[in-house]
């Protein structure tokens, strides 16, 4: 069982209402067997303690490009495609039943019947088209042909239905479907997405955040963008009652949901930013889980021997990330040595309680057929390292290292192992702290090291390697590394449709980028931990996504 | 007194126009809000659509203009991550910050001063000591230390209060009492000071002398004249209880002010921050306003020296 809360300061609002319901069901039963039985409804309600709800203080896939927004958009949104939380991350049928090829550029899903949104409509192939229009979703913007630069216009964008859709959500929507051309309704439950160029990606795309499906009326109802983003009407478990910005969030069961009933009636997400506030609701019972917990503080949590920690890897890595325009890093082989000097595992054992693991560069086994076994990261090796120093020529110049303070879990310990691993060698790197990522990204002379995460949104290498690295990815953006080779390769990537060729790119793409001029280095998967109650019947899923689904709650 | 008035209102107003700017211009060098309120992770294509959006490209003079001529408008900007009136978005958390800053001033007057005259008035005894003992531990302590130890006691180990959040009375408790605790001890020891320095004055014993009883000297004589020092330091308790409570606000997790600051300076959502310092500028030169004004009342000498002056 999940640690009963404290009567003693529980809503007194919950508690007349209770007695409320409790007497009117008692009352009326015989009357109003409907009522009844919504009366007997014993599924618990649970208050989840996290860091952030929102970065972006809305619930719209599109806006909100963060991990926090992953936990809270899997219990609302669905997609055609879903994910299968709990075995793999295997693409499985949301609201599409079932999905072929047409042509290399054109898939075509069947939708599954008798799918009620939040407000009641039926959904039908008139959303998922309206989804995936302008209207929603790509505003003003044309599908480009992939490596080129996306253009979207900075200016907010008038739509039909007379409110204004914020720039930065086509641009992020383009960015995800950089050549989708339109999504034709065939018939009231069949629709095809129609690509521009051919892509082996589509189902991946399909299945990626930012491409769940709208109730077109509620979209179009909604006064302003921002007020249908605060309360979306959706398909999903759960469905919005009240969001209160940078404070909590309330779901309620939408027992009208295609799947088996929701287990959870109510789920109440709040904000708690410090970690040591979520750990004391959690030992109090205030709370029924307690998200965001860093690995140092499993121990104090499991001390409690109420309690438990849940969790580990999930589908982001961190990196360190080079910027070869630097003097010191010029030269490619002063950064393989960086590579080399890196012992990733005692990273592992010591900050992070050997909970995550070193994974096999910038991919996850989820790519399925597209994941290299056989790839590695840099091999710890500090004579190699030094070697490579000697032969660059570097002379122990400063090589400044931009740092957060723990944007990323642990993150300050990581960078002091790594600048004192660094020194072993020789390399003279020195950490400048900075308090945003405009100041760690500014081009202004000493940009050279600096940290970042790469995630990968489905389960093919465009949607990390290409999408980060590539011409359009956020390091040649900003002007910190680019290799014509790799630029060449993106394209073809995103658009070669032979699985041995595309296997083959993927590979040098990765000894481009991780070992000839290295870009980045993989440090260690990142892990999420949530603290909840021994018996809680609930289990983690190796993504920040949490699965309520009834799958999931063994009661 | 008209002068007097006209003076502290024009140097006021220039006050605010300096803690706009200056908000203004460390704001804007230190951070490119599109980049933090979009996520690092954003396409660059989303973060440039977002700056151009909000005019963030624009050169920062610009900037500055646009935004210092939509305030003299009245209009104070919208909130750049979820497009909400930046007047609407502080207005709705001010009753959440009062609920915790008013009782706590509260606590603040009605600990410290009475504790401060007593110790005063029994100097040098068990019960002076143990009063300053109390009050130097309670304003070296910090606030989120005390925070924190209340917490564990209170909400882990006694299960008696909650530790964080807002739904009732009861988790006031904690937050009202850690935010009180630090200021009582402050008073008390001004209140203190003040009223040994007061008792120690000729016309004290002048009284005394004349054959006034103790606890009417006391409260005629001594009380006014120790109250000045005591007024100011109100004045500042009172000035800032819009954005007194950022430490408290954040460890225990309360939707005040003091937490919306927090994030909106975290994400450079300039218009909700210029927001807050503006109110928070405005309570506080009221405030001194009002000392300024009590000081009259409260001492004749004073008033007398204003007209001297005039």
């Amino acid at each position: 069982m999940i640690p009963a809360p404290r009567p003693s300061f529980q809503r007194p609002s919950f508690q007349r209402r209770s007695l409320l319901l409790g007497a009117g069901a008692a009352f009326g039963a015989g009357a109003l067997p409907r009522f009844a039985i919504a009366q007997a409804d014993q599924r618990p309600s649970i208050t989840i303690a996290v860091q952030k709800i929102s970065n972006s203080n809305t619930l719209s896939v599109l806006r909100e490009q963060s991990n926090v927004g992953e936990r809270t958009f899997s219990m609302i949104w669905e997609g055609l495609i879903g994910r299968d939380l709990l075995g793999g991350l295997k693409p499985i049928p949301r609201l599409a039943t079932d999905w072929r090829r047409i042509s290399d550029s054109v898939i075509e899903l069947d939708l599954r019947r008798g799918v009620r949104f939040h407000n009641g409509d039926e959904m039908t192939a008139e959303d998922v088209a309206f989804s995936f229009g302008p209207e929603a979703m790509f505003g003003d913007t044309r599908p480009t042909a992939q490596g080129r630069t996306i253009e979207v216009s900075g200016d907010r964008i008038p739509t039909r239905a007379g409110r204004d859709l914020p720039p930065e959500v086509p641009a992020v929507a383009r960015r995800s479907w950089p050549a989708l051309e339109r999504v034709e309704i065939v018939d009231k439950y069949k629709v095809r997405f129609h690509n521009a160029t051919p892509d082996v990606t589509l189902e991946g795309r399909i299945s990626r955040m930012g491409s769940e499906i709208i109730n077109k009326r509620a979209y179009v109802e909604a006064e302003t963008w921002f007020d249908w983003a605060r309360a979306p009407v959706l398909t999903g478990p759960y469905k919005v009652v009240e969001f209160r910005p940078d404070q909590s969030l309330l779901l309620a069961a939408h027992d009208a949901y295609w799947g088996e009933r929701p287990p959870i009636r109510q789920i109440r997400l709040i904000e708690i930013p410090e970690v040591s506030s979520r750990i004391n609701m959690l030992r109090s019972g205030e709370v029924q889980f307690a998200c965001d917990l860093p690995p140092d503080q499993i121990g104090t949590v499991e001390s409690d021997k109420r309690l438990q920690v849940q969790g580990g890897t999930i589908l982001n890595h961190r990196l360190t990330v080079f910027d070869k325009t630097h003097p010191q890093l010029a030269d490619a082989r002063v950064r393989r040595a960086f590579t080399h000097a890196i012992d990733r595992q005692a990273i592992v054992d010591s900050l992070w309680a050997g909970r995550t693991e070193v994974p096999k560069g910038l991919q996850w086994p989820y790519y399925d057929d597209m994941f290299i076994s056989d790839w590695s990261v840099p091999k710890y090796d500090p004579a190699e390292a030094q070697r490579l120093l000697k032969e660059a020529g570097y002379k122990g110049d400063p090589i400044p290292y931009r740092l957060l303070n723990n944007y990323y879990t642990s993150q300050v310990p990581t960078a002091q192992i790594l600048v004192e691993m660094w020194k072993q060698v020789g390399l003279n790197v020195q950490i400048e702290m900075k308090e945003n990522w405009s100041q760690i990204l500014s081009r202004e002379p000493g940009r050279a090291v600096r940290d970042w995460s790469n995630s990968a949104p489905f389960n093919d290498p465009v949607s990390s390697i290409v999408n980060q690295h590539g011409p359009n990815g956020q390091q040649q953006q900003v002007g910190e590394w680019t290799n014509e080779e790799m630029n060449r390769l993106s394209v073809e990537l995103e658009t070669s449709t032979d699985h041995a060729r595309r296997r083959q790119i993927f590979r040098r793409m990765l000894e481009i980028c991780e070992r000839e001029d290295p870009a980045y280095t993989v440090l260690h998967q990142n892990a999420t931990f949530t603290g909840l109650g021994r018996d809680t019947p609930w289990k983690a899923a190796p993504a920040f996504a949490m699965e309520f689904r009834a799958h999931n709650w063994k009661a | 007194m008209l002068r007097f008035l006209a003076f502290r209102l024009s140097r006021s107003l220039l006050t605010l126009v300096l803690v706009v700017t200056f908000a203004f211009v460390v704001l804007r060098l230190s951070g490119d809000p599109a980049l933090i309120i979009m996520s690092p992770d954003a396409p660059p294509e989303a973060v440039a659509a977002f700056r151009r959006s909000w005019g963030l490209d624009d050169p920062l003079w610009m900037q500055y203009l646009r935004y210092f001529t939509a305030i003299l408008h009245g209009d104070l900007g919208n909130s750049m991550r979820d497009g909400r009136s930046a007047i609407a978005l502080v207005g709705e958390r001010i009753p959440a910050t009062l609920a915790l800053t008013l009782p706590a001033l509260a606590l603040k007057l009605g600990l410290g001063i009475p504790a401060g005259i007593y110790a005063a008035l029994h100097r040098n005894s068990f019960a002076d000591r143990a009063v300053m003992l109390l009050a130097v531990a309670g304003f070296t302590v910090p606030s989120f230390v005390l925070g924190l130890l209340l917490v564990l006691v209170f909400a882990v180990q006694l299960g008696w209060l909650p530790s964080g959040g807002q739904d009732t009375w009861m988790h006031a408790i904690l937050p009202v009492i850690t935010l009180g605790m630090g200021g009582a001890a402050v008073l008390a020891r001004f209140t203190r000071s003040a009223m040994l320095e007061v008792l120690g004055q000729p016309y004290m014993r002048t009284a005394l002398a004349k054959g006034v009883p103790w606890h009417v000297a006391v409260r005629r004589h001594a009380l006014p004249n120790a109250a000045i020092p005591t007024v100011t330091i109100v004045g500042f308790m009172v000035g800032s209880l819009l954005a007194g409570a950022v430490v408290v606000e954040s460890v225990f997790s309360w939707p005040g002010v003091g937490r919306l600051l927090v994030v909106a300076v975290a994400n450079r959502d300039l218009a909700v921050v210029q927001c807050i310092l503006l109110l928070v500028a405005a309570t506080m030169i009221t405030a001194n306003l009002v000392v300024d004004l009590l000081y009259g009342v409260l001492d004749p000498r004073l008033r007398m020296g204003a007209r001297e002056a005039a």
